[in-house]
């Protein structure tokens, strides 16, 4: 009998048969490859200070009051008095100058590195710095996430998976297979967004959680202990939630689009413009955009340098954010309006491949 | 009650300005009917439209009392094979033809069951479990044919289902489409080959440049067959010789000559006759080196039929 009951079974059904296509589809490849850029360069970050702490820590650690004893204007001889044996000690003299010998030492207290810089046997420069910043690391997450991640992986991603559904099977010349089916198209539209939401859910979030503790992995362990104690569960799941709300609702707007477009690009690039100049746009029309709700959501405001350039500055200057159940009920407003849209869409949609 | 009939009311189609079909009325009552004409004719079209696939931009379309609008309810009882693989990629012949029955409802067990039946009735049990992608063109077809009748539908549709099918399972083919026409079910079958589905339709409709030139019983279409000039292509050394006797016979009606002088295109009305007599000619010692059908696809017919015959 067909009933509400059975339609959603069909939904889901349809989901199931086309999850598989959706996440070993030769094309998606390259999804994977912008959702998990990001934590390769987090990863590679980690592995760098790791393994600098490793050999650096093989080497007598200077206690930081000894390296804070250092002073600008002692003598070689009394710094390594003071300090002992640096963990890099290297000498060196320009060729085109007839100066004095140069030397350069840094020593590692187990958290910081003290750079020094000598000139005639005396010191001239002494830098420090942490190994590694945990601070500043957060910070590069954020702007990795919001200039990066919502703005361009998530976009191009779903851009790829969900037009995919209607209009890479029409150039297949698959679809037919789903209409020919006992099955109303609104019914075949759900089921086919359901499983396009299902792998884009499943690759971004996975993705910015994957990244999230690829910068969490090489922090110093008191460090994170606190993070965590300080809420940062918190910043995780709205990281995770961002990401599945942009594909939520990029999700939406890029299905609608595979049923009225045949050529990606052009919609890419509209929806491109008119999410990169949100921020100008009279509040009213600034509603009408996934990036408005998403960063709202986003745990930590995305860094901007002093020296951005003016244009740049404006284009990824984010709006002024929304209260988060703001966001999230207007990002299911928005998604709800472009699913109807497509939902009337795909009752007119013919195949016709000949022309596709 | 569900009209047991396929309705087309002045139906047109069009892709932009090119015609699909032009103001075509049908009705097609249960039996085995074909739709005969010529690549590019509006079969396709006329299928897609039948089972939904298109959409008329006139005219409407009723499947036993069903709009082809409504595919929840039209899909129930019709079965079309297209012809192009709609099998995903990776996908075996068996899995491409159960994962459609899971959407009608059926349990994955009374799936499998059902799926396996459909398999063994196109013959295709041995290299169920292969992926589609490796089958033979004869292979996808039957693949295509086990998912169409594996819920048993009222109403069968088949582009081209003969195509590149093997002697043998083009005799177990046409039996099936026959056992299905003899429950009171409807079989539509295209072909651009009119003595392919000579034999097998109880009625036929031909279809030129998008409109139908004639439908009835086979028998009627057939006369007019028999009464249109087949072509012949001969070889032969001595071809003006071979031409002066033929142009001779009444039922030759024309004749080319090759420019090489070693062939001829001969037209005539009786291949019976023009077959006797090629049989005396090279029995009175004129060699023929070959004889070739040139004319078995439909098109000259309808050029015949179109323009009233020559």
């Amino acid at each position: 009998m067909i009933n509400n009951s059975f339609r959603l079974r069909q939904v889901w059904m349809i989901a199931r048969l086309q999850l598989r296509r959706v996440f070993f589809a030769r094309r998606s490849l390259w999804v994977y490859l912008l959702a998990f850029f990001p934590a390769i360069i987090f990863i590679g970050h980690g592995i760098e200070v790791k393994i600098k702490r490793e050999r650096w820590g093989g080497h007598a650690v200077t206690t930081p009051a000894k390296l804070d004893s250092v002073r600008e204007g002692d003598t070689e001889e009394e710094v390594i008095a003071k300090a002992g044996t640096p963990i890099t000690d290297q000498r060196f003299r320009r060729r085109d100058e007839e100066e004095p010998e140069r030397r350069y030492m840094r020593y590692y207290d187990g958290t910081r590195q003290v750079n020094l810089w000598f000139r005639s046997g005396l010191l001239v420069q002494k830098s420090t710095s942490n190994l590694i910043d945990f601070e500043e690391d957060r910070q590069v997450y954020a702007g990795v996430f919001q200039y990066f991640y919502l703005r361009l992986a998530i976009f191009f991603g779903c851009l790829g998976i969900f037009m995919n559904l209607f209009r890479g099977e029409m150039m297949d010349k698959t679809l037919h297979f789903w209409m020919l089916t006992p099955v109303r198209r609104e019914v075949l539209l759900a089921g086919k967004y359901l499983a396009g939401l299902i792998a884009a859910v499943v690759i971004f979030t996975g993705g910015a959680l994957f990244c999230f503790a690829a910068m969490l992995w090489p922090q110093e362990t008191a460090e994170v202990q606190a993070f965590w104690r300080d809420g940062g569960a918190s910043h995780a799941f709205w990281y995770a939630a961002a990401a599945a709300l942009a594909s939520l609702g990029y999700g939406s707007v890029f299905l609608a689009a595979g049923l009225l477009v045949r050529n990606p690009i052009i919609p890419a690039a509209v929806l491109l413009l008119w999410e990169g100049i949100n921020g100008f746009l009279p509040a009213v029309l600034q509603k009408l955009s996934v990036l408005y709700y998403v960063q709202s959501l986003c745990p930590v405001p995305a860094p901007m340098d002093s020296d951005t350039p003016a244009l740049a500055r404006m284009l990824l200057a984010p709006a002024e954010p929304a209260p988060a159940a703001t966001a999230v009920l207007g990002l299911l407003a928005v998604t709800a309006l472009v699913l109807w849209f497509a939902s009337r869409a795909v009752t007119r949609l013919e195949i016709n491949y000949s022309t596709d | 009650m569900i009209t047991p009939e396929i309705r087309l009311d002045e139906v047109s189609k069009f892709y932009g300005e090119v015609l699909g079909v032009n103001r075509v009325t049908l009705r097609i009552p249960p039996g085995i009917t074909s739709l005969v004409g010529p690549n590019g004719s509006g079969k396709t079209t006329l299928m897609n439209l039948i089972t939904g696939l298109v959409h008329p931009d006139r005219g409407t379309i009723e499947v036993r009392g069903i709009s082809p609008r409504n595919p929840e309810q039209l899909m129930r009882f019709t079965g079309y094979a297209t012809q192009y693989d709609a099998a995903p990629r990776g996908a075996t012949g068996y899995e491409f033809v159960s994962a459609g029955l899971l959407l009608y409802g059926y349990s994955s067990e009374e799936a499998r069951r059902m799926a396996w039946k459909a398999l063994e009735r196109v013959s295709l049990t041995d290299a169920a479990n292969r992926k589609v992608a490796a089958y033979s063109k004869g292979m996808r077809q039957r693949v295509r044919l086990a998912q169409a009748i594996a819920h048993d539908p009222e109403v069968l549709v088949l582009d081209e289902p003969l195509n590149g099918l093997d002697p043998l399972v083009r005799a177990e083919t046409i039996a099936l489409f026959r056992e299905f026409a003899n429950r009171g079910r409807h079989v539509v079958l295209s072909s651009h080959v009119l003595q392919e589905v000579d034999v097998i339709s109880d009625q036929v409709i031909l279809i030129a440049n998008g409109m139908i030139i004639a439908e009835g019983q086979i028998r009627g279409v057939r006369d007019e067959m028999h009464e249109h000039p087949s072509q012949f292509l001969i070889r032969c050394r001595d071809a003006s010789r071979i031409a002066s006797i033929l142009f001779e016979m009444d039922h030759v009606t024309e004749i080319k000559l090759h420019e090489d002088r070693l062939g001829m295109l001969v037209w005539t009305r009786s291949r019976q006759e023009f077959s006797r007599a090629l049989t005396r000619i090279a029995g009175n010692g004129s060699p023929i080196d070959s004889v070739m059908a040139a004319d078995e696809n439909v098109d000259a017919l309808y050029e015949y039929l179109i323009g009233g015959g020559r």
